[in-house]
Order: C-alpha cells, then sequence, then structure tokens
C-alpha cells in the first residue's frame, strides 16, 4: 500500500488528469456524428495513456486496468481502425464516469461491487469496440503512389492520417526546411505555426539530406488542399514545397530518397494487441529532439510531470487568508482613526502634520490591501466549465435512459464563479436539467402531434453580467401547468381555494418552491414540475443567489438563477434599527426609499406601501425581530428583490456600505430563521447579517398556508 | 438517565493517580486492569462565580479567559443565549448560566463591557459542538478537588441535569457542571 501522503498526491494528479480528460471527452461528445479531431482524440489518448501510468505507477491497479482498455480504444479510435460510433462515444463517457468514481473510491471510499462490475463489463465492452468494426478499405495510400522506403518510416497513426487526408481528396506536400542546429527547434516550431493554419502537418521527419554539419533539414509531411503556390508564399525564404505523391500529380518532383537517417528509439504508444501493429517498426524518423506536431511524441512518454503549471490549495487556507486580510482592513481602519484624532487634536503643527503623513500612507495600505484581497479572490475561482462537463455526461446518460429525442446544449463554461459556489451548484443544477428531461421535454409523439420539432432541446447557459452570473437552465417543452399546480398547492394543504384564486399566474408558479409541494414519488403523476424545487431554491439562497421562472404553456419553462461572483466578500448595506446595526447583502437591494407613514395602506391589516405603481408588502424589521419600534416621522425603506418577490424592508437609519465577509454564528447557533451570519465592521463590532430570503419565505407562508 | 450519567462522570472522577490505591486491590485485585486503563483524570477545575454560588468546569474544558467584549444581541434565540462575539474574527455565542440554571429570573441585558462588574469574564469553554462563552461574575482561579469525596447533586428539581457533581475543599461547595448540558 502507497503511504497515505503518496495516496492524496495521487488522487489529486489523477483528478488533474481526469478533469482534463472528461473536458475533452465532453467536447468528442458534443462533436457526435461528426468526424473527430484528429488533436482532440490525441488530447484524450494522451489523457488516458497518463492515467494509466500514474495509476500504475501507484500500484491503482483497477484504475490502471480501465484507462488501459481505454486508452486501446482511443488507440483504434484515433488510428481510424474503428468508427466513431455513437456505442463507442457512449462507452468513453461511461468509462470517465467509472474512471471518476474508482478514483473517488481510491481516495477515501471502499471499493464497491458495483463499481467493480461496471469496471469490468466495461473493460469487455472496449475490448469488443477496439477490435471489432474495422474499418475495411482498399488502402488509398496505394493509388495515390508513396514510395515505400517513405512509407516504412510513418507510425501508424501517421499513416493513418495520411490515409484520411487522401480520402478527402487533400493533396499531400513535402516542405523541407534546413535549420541551424542552433535554433532548429524554435524555427521548426514556428514553421509548424505558419503551416497549421493551411492544412495538418502529419509528420516531421529528419531529411537524409542534411546541408552541412551546421544545420539540419527536415521533411515535413503535409496534407494541404491549398494551391502550391499559396503553401509556397506562406514559407517563402524558410523551406521549399514538393508533392509527396506520385498520382494524380505527375511526379515532377524530385523522388524523395529513403536514405537511412538516424534511429531514434522511441517508446510503444501502446501495447495494443492488434499484430498489425506489432509489424511496424518500433522506430520512427522522427527524432527526439523536435517537437512533434502531431502531438504523438508527448503521449509516447508517460510524463511524470503535472499536467498543468498549477498549486493546488485547500479552500479552508484561502478563506484563512480572506480573514487575515479583513483583520488587517480593520487594523488600517483603526490607524486611520488614531491619525484622525491626531490631527484634530494636535495643537501644535508637527503631530498635526505627523498625523496626516500617517493618514496618507494609511490610505496607500489600503489600497494595497485591497488589490491583496482582489488577488485572493482570484483565485477562487474556477470556471463553470468544472460543474458543466460532469452535467453534460450525466445528462447523455439521462436521456438515453429517457428513450426521449433531446439536444443537449452547453454554453458559458469559461465563466468564472467562486469555488465553493461552483461546488454547490452542481446539485440544484442536476435537480433542474432532471426535471427540464422529466417534466418538460414532451415524448416525440407528442411533440410531432404539437407540430414541434420531435427533437427536444435542453439548454444550460451561463453569462456574466457585472458582478453577477447568471445561469440559465431551459427546455421548449410543455411549459407548467398552472391548473395542475393550483389543484396540488391545495391538495397538498398548501393553500387554500379562495387563497390560489387570487394569485396571478407568477405567483402560482412560485408556489413550486414551497416545500411539500412536492415528492418523489409523485413524479410519475405530475403533469407539472416541481420536484424538490424546495431544495433548488434553498440550496441558491445559501449561495445568496435567487431564481426565477419563466414558463409558457407549449413554449417552454426556463429557470433563471442569478449568483453573486464571489461569496467570500460581499458588499452590504449597513442599516440600524434602535442602536442595533444589521447588514443586508446589496445583492438583493433593489432601492431604497423613504415613506411618511401616512403613506401606509393595508390590506387585510398588513402594511403595504406603493413603490413606482406596484404595492409591496411593508415589513418592520423591529416587528419582525421583536425589537422595541421607533415612533418615526419617516421610513426608509429597503426594497429588496429576491427571486420574483420583492418586499420593503423598513428600518429606522441606514449607516452606508461596507464590504462584509459573512461568517456563520458559532456552532450552536446555527439555524437562527432570518439572520444568515454575524459579520465584523470597523469597531470589531458583530454585527447580523441578514438572510433576506429566509424573511421573505416568512413573510408568506401565513399568506398562502394554512387553509 | 441523568443518574446513570452522574455514576459515570463520577467514576471518571473518582481515582486520582497519586492517590494510595493499594488497599483496594488487594480488597479487589480485578479491578487493577482497570484503574489503569482509565485515563488522565481530570482533577484541576476553573472556580467562578455566578450569583452567590461558586461553579467549576475542568480545566481542560476550558479555551480561554476573556475580558467581557461587546456583544451582539440575537433576536430569535434561547433566552440564555446573550449574543454573539466577535473574538479575532471568530462569531461565538454567549451563554447566560444564571438564566439556564435559574439562579435569576430575569438579569438585565449585557450588551458589553459598561453592563457588568468590572470583575466579570467571559469563559470560553471548548465543546464539541462549537466553543460558547459563558459569563461569569468573578473567576476564582484553579482548585483541585478530592475527587474522591465529590457527591451528587441532591434531588432538588431545577436544572441539575447541568450539574455533574459536588465537590468540597476547605469548606467550599464546587458545584461541577456539566458543560454540554450547562450550554444545551
Amino acid at each position: 500500500m502507497a503511504p497515505p501522503r503518496a495516496l492524496s498526491e495521487f488522487v489529486a494528479e489523477a483528478n488533474e488528469v481526469l478533469e482534463t480528460l472528461a473536458h475533452d471527452v465532453a467536447v468528442l461528445d458534443a462533436q457526435r456524428g461528426r468526424e473527430p479531431e484528429p488533436e482532440l482524440l490525441n488530447a484524450i489518448f494522451r489523457a488516458a495513456h497518463s492515467l494509466k501510468g500514474l495509476s500504475g505507477m501507484f500500484g491503482q491497479e483497477r484504475i490502471s486496468s480501465l484507462a488501459h482498455h481505454l486508452e486501446d480504444v482511443l488507440d483504434a479510435l484515433r488510428l481510424g481502425k474503428v468508427l466513431a460510433s455513437d456505442p463507442l462515444l457512449d462507452a468513453i463517457l461511461e468509462g470517465v464516469d467509472v474512471l471518476t468514481l474508482m478514483l473517488r473510491e481510491a481516495a477515501g471510499d471502499a471499493p464497491s461491487e458495483d463499481t467493480g462490475r461496471r469496471a469490468a463489463s466495461l473493460a469487455e465492452a472496449f475490448a469488443r469496440l477496439a477490435s471489432g468494426g474495422q474499418v475495411g478499405a482498399a488502402d488509398v495510400l496505394d493509388e495515390v503512389g508513396i514510395d515505400p522506403a517513405v512509407r516504412s518510416v510513418f507510425t501508424e497513426y501517421e499513416e493513418h492520417r495520411l490515409r484520411e487526408n487522401v480520402k478527402k481528396g487533400v493533396a499531400l506536400w513535402k516542405v523541407r526546411a534546413v535549420f541551424s542546429l542552433e535554433d532548429f527547434d524554435q524555427r521548426l516550431a514556428a514553421l509548424n505555426a505558419t503551416l497549421k493554419p493551411l492544412g495538418e502537418v502529419i509528420s516531421t521527419l529528419p531529411s537524409s539530406q542534411p546541408g552541412d554539419d551546421a544545420s539540419i533539414a527536415f521533411d515535413l509531411i503535409f496534407g494541404s488542399a491549398r494551391p502550391l503556390a499559396e503553401i509556397e508564399q506562406a514559407v517563402a525564404g524558410v523551406a521549399t514545397v514538393a508533392q509527396l505523391t506520385e498520382k494524380p500529380v505527375p511526379p515532377s518532383a524530385p523522388r524523395p530518397e529513403a536514405a537511412p537517417r538516424k534511429p531514434a528509439p522511441r517508446l510503444e504508444l501502446s501495447d495494443v494487441s492488434s499484430p498489425e501493429l506489432s509489424a511496424w517498426p518500433l522506430s520512427s524518423g522522427s527524432s527526439g529532439t523536435t517537437s512533434s506536431p502531431s502531438g504523438v511524441m508527448q503521449g509516447a512518454e508517460p510524463s511524470l510531470r503535472s499536467l498543468a503549471q498549477t498549486v493546488r490549495v485547500d479552500i479552508g487556507r484561502l478563506d484563512a487568508l480572506m480573514n487575515t486580510i479583513g483583520e488587517l482592513l480593520t487594523v488600517r481602519a483603526n490607524i486611520n482613526r488614531l491619525a484622525e484624532v491626531a490631527r484634530q487634536a494636535g495643537a501644535t503643527p508637527l503631530p498635526k502634520l505627523w498625523a496626516q503623513e500617517l493618514q496618507k500612507e494609511s490610505r496607500a495600505l489600503e489600497r494595497r490591501l485591497d488589490e491583496l484581497q482582489g488577488a485572493v479572490l482570484d483565485v477562487r475561482m474556477v470556471p463553470l466549465g468544472q460543474v458543466f462537463d460532469k452535467l453534460a455526461r450525466l445528462m447523455r446518460r439521462l436521456v438515453r435512459q429517457s428513450g426521449k429525442d433531446v439536444h443537449f446544449e452547453v454554453s458559458g463554461g469559461d465563466v468564472e464563479l467562486d469555488k465553493l459556489i461552483v461546488e454547490e451548484l452542481s446539485d440544484p443544477l442536476m435537480h433542474l436539467l432532471r426535471n427540464a428531461l422529466d417534466h418538460g421535454v414532451e415524448a416525440p409523439d407528442r411533440r410531432i402531434a404539437q407540430g414541434k420539432d420531435a427533437r427536444g432541446v435542453i439548454r444550460l447557459t451561463a453569462q456574466q453580467l457585472g458582478n453577477k452570473v447568471q445561469i440559465e437552465v431551459g427546455d421548449d417543452g410543455a411549459g407548467m401547468d398552472e391548473t395542475r399546480i393550483r389543484q396540488v398547492a391545495i391538495e397538498r394543504g398548501l393553500a387554500t381555494h379562495e387563497a390560489t384564486e387570487e394569485l396571478e399566474r407568477r405567483e402560482l408558479l412560485n408556489l413550486v418552491f414551497l416545500p411539500g409541494f412536492s415528492t418523489r414519488k409523485d413524479v410519475s403523476e405530475l403533469s407539472g414540475r416541481g420536484v424538490g424545487l424546495d431544495v433548488v431554491k434553498t440550496n441558491l439562497a445559501r449561495l445568496s443567489g435567487l431564481i426565477d421562472i419563466d414558463s409558457r404553456r407549449g413554449e417552454g419553462t426556463r429557470f433563471v438563477l442569478t449568483l453573486p461572483l464571489t461569496l467570500a466578500i460581499i458588499r452590504a448595506l449597513i442599516v440600524a434599527v434602535g442602536d442595533r446595526s444589521f447588514a443586508v447583502p446589496l445583492n438583493s437591494v433593489t432601492e431604497i426609499v423613504s415613506v411618511k407613514p401616512a403613506e401606509l395602506r393595508t390590506i387585510e391589516r398588513r402594511e403595504v406601501i406603493e413603490v413606482r405603481g406596484q404595492t409591496l408588502p411593508f415589513v418592520r424589521l423591529a416587528r419582525v425581530f421583536g425589537l422595541r419600534e421607533a415612533t418615526n416621522d419617516r421610513h426608509f425603506v429597503v426594497i429588496i428583490g429576491f427571486a420574483q418577490e420583492r418586499f420593503g424592508l423598513a428600518v429606522d437609519a441606514l449607516l452606508g456600505q461596507e464590504d462584509i465577509v459573512t461568517k456563520p454564528l458559532g456552532g450552536r447557533l446555527k439555524a437562527v430563521p432570518g439572520i444568515a451570519g454575524a459579520t465584523e465592521l470597523g469597531d470589531r463590532r458583530a454585527v447580523l447579517v441578514l438572510d433576506v430570503g429566509a424573511l421573505l419565505e416568512e413573510l408568506k407562508r401565513p399568506q398562502v398556508a394554512v387553509g | 438517565m441523568a443518574r446513570a450519567r452522574f455514576d459515570q462522570l463520577l467514576e471518571r472522577f473518582f481515582y486520582r493517580p497519586e492517590e494510595p490505591v493499594g488497599a483496594w486491590l488487594e480488597l479487589a485485585p480485578e479491578i487493577a486492569e482497570a484503574v489503569e486503563d482509565l485515563e488522565e483524570l481530570p482533577e484541576e477545575f476553573l472556580a467562578f462565580e455566578l450569583s452567590t454560588e461558586t461553579y467549576a468546569v475542568p480545566i481542560g474544558a476550558v479555551r480561554e479567559i476573556l475580558k467581557v467584549p461587546v456583544v451582539t444581541s440575537v433576536p430569535r434565540v434561547a433566552e440564555h443565549v446573550l449574543g454573539v462575539m466577535n473574538i479575532r474574527g471568530e462569531m461565538l455565542p454567549l451563554y447566560d448560566l444564571k438564566q439556564r440554571l435559574h439562579l435569576e429570573t430575569a438579569p438585565p441585558r449585557v450588551t458589553g463591557p459598561s453592563d457588568v462588574p468590572r470583575e466579570a469574564r467571559v469563559v470560553l469553554l471548548k465543546d464539541p459542538e462549537g466553543d460558547a462563552g459563558i459569563l461569569v461574575d468573578l473567576v476564582r482561579g484553579v482548585v483541585r478537588l478530592p475527587l474522591s469525596k465529590l457527591e451528587p447533586a441532591p434531588a432538588m428539581g431545577g436544572e441539575r441535569r447541568a450539574v455533574a457533581g459536588l465537590g468540597r475543599k476547605d469548606g467550599e461547595l464546587y458545584i461541577l457542571l456539566d458543560v454540554e448540558q450547562a450550554l444545551a
């Protein structure tokens, strides 16, 4: 057994490789039906290969074995021996899932039999897929006529790429360049970069005809549909271009000579058990010193280096760092205050000047601290793609199981969010996507009957809007059925018949977020939606996020999630009730108004105010928290927008805005309704942070509930 | 239930390493092993005053002793929760045991140093459910209590569950607190 330290290193590193793998496989999956990009296949192949090597090194036999099978299949795929068929892609997706599971089990959980079974059947499937389905065709390379001596130096992969190019009717060229030994690597790379936009560099062979001792010549085997003149112009002064094939163009070009070249020993890419492969030479012409344009060489070295230039950091350490910065900001505020006092009180000019200097320095300190804070926040940001990739894989499987025809579109994976938020998002998003599939998109026949495309669409998109991120889960399905929602709400005793009669469509839709609106076992009988949506809402509220529904009968449903970029620091409005202060997260504040007591109205004895023609509930914070109410000649009303609802929160005074870090109340006071936590302000006092979502829930509960 | 809990605690208090136990062992050689198995025992207590009574908690349960900081009261929590304190960036609740133990019915709300006498302190207790502070009138210091002489609290009603036992030394009565129960 590897010592724990080594194990944790393995898990971390393998996780990284697996994430890369999963990402690329997701891209591959998205291109289903098209011919896979060779670069992409190579990248996936390399990742599988690294994973195999890595897990083998750490004695993780289960992972190593499955990765090996995966690698075989990918190798066959990339060599064109098998086609990227649906079953094959499905097996690869499943492979990524099982590998992820196995890694998790290696990290701590006990190996489960289920995973073992899945792996075993997968290994079988891989073996079948890798060997079967030979793409039998006459060798096109024979037809175009390439010197057998030249052909003999190609690797199987290179030969496959040649064949693919010929099949596409792309002309093959030999680009010869002579570089000085001193800088040939950079210049070769530059040449590759020049050629890449024009076509595919299939192989780089050190040439048999070096110019002199101080230089080295290369033949780049290049497939391009562009006219010769264009290629020649692109590489003018660097290289010469010649036709590689004898046909269809007459062999006017000088025949390449297969003179002996320095054979570079190279590792077998994989031990594919195909006899065909073992017939190919182990050594190829590619020199080990050149950077291989096809990317095969990197795969050949089971690299021990990490794939990325990154440092993995426990998020807890970043939190600690944030805390320290917060403390420093407090210290700075104190220094500033002292300086201010000294400046005001200083009777003699000297301390006065000195205090001014101190204040200046203190401001500089603040700016630097702000930068530091920003930098730490930046470190916490990760792309949403981390979650989107996983969701895409899961959706692929769910769609298959559902028997519905659904196109799953994902975009905005590059939008970055705080790591903690991204992690917490996967469950709510999963929920919404599952709902869209189960209850949103109709069965194909029903869709056709309604004049829609038989294939449904589920979209997962993200975009950044200022300091917020909006994530949308949408479908083009049946939309929500208000009548059904009303019925269920009454059945469940969540609302009275009378109450629902008065609700507008929008409010009615929001009933699905009520706890107990729907339970798992109702999935089949519910034509609408609402499976555990209360959980989604709660999860989002914890992230200071909002959720909005937009649903049209027959056209589909959209859930729009709005999230802050980071939870670590939020901007808050500090308000006062009597002598107590509270912090209200600014992202939920839509505006602040001032009303006179005479302007208040009541509806069924509940106070309301009118803001821009809209009547909103008026909630006195003092009353909510049982504090003494001051008699004000006017109320400051903070208009809180949460999800689709808005209400006015009356306070005695507004004290200003602050950047705050919300901390949980000590372990024993976890669940105080209406309080999200506490934060410290400049004077070190703890100030309670309001949980506006919870306050809103309270506000609504007595209205709709109790029949 | 409470009784069983007391017995358990008393059992732990009962043995002092430096106490001569030879005589016992002769009487009951089979317990010799069991005695060795016992972990390091709490025998030092932090004693403090609440109203007119003297209470004590095992010294191992004390995280630190603080001057009373600014306390932010929290709405909608139990009466005996005075609020939260900001202890070097950490938010910790402060409990008023006088209410919890029914020593006083309606003590004045404490919001900061100005509301309490100069000697008052906050004793921060370590607890698996989350550390918490208790407000005490005066810290007496560390006492070593002869564990063999601990007695159960007499059944008189009230919040006896929070009392683990009674200890006597030099004519003083120390009420041993069960931290977990006292903060519940």
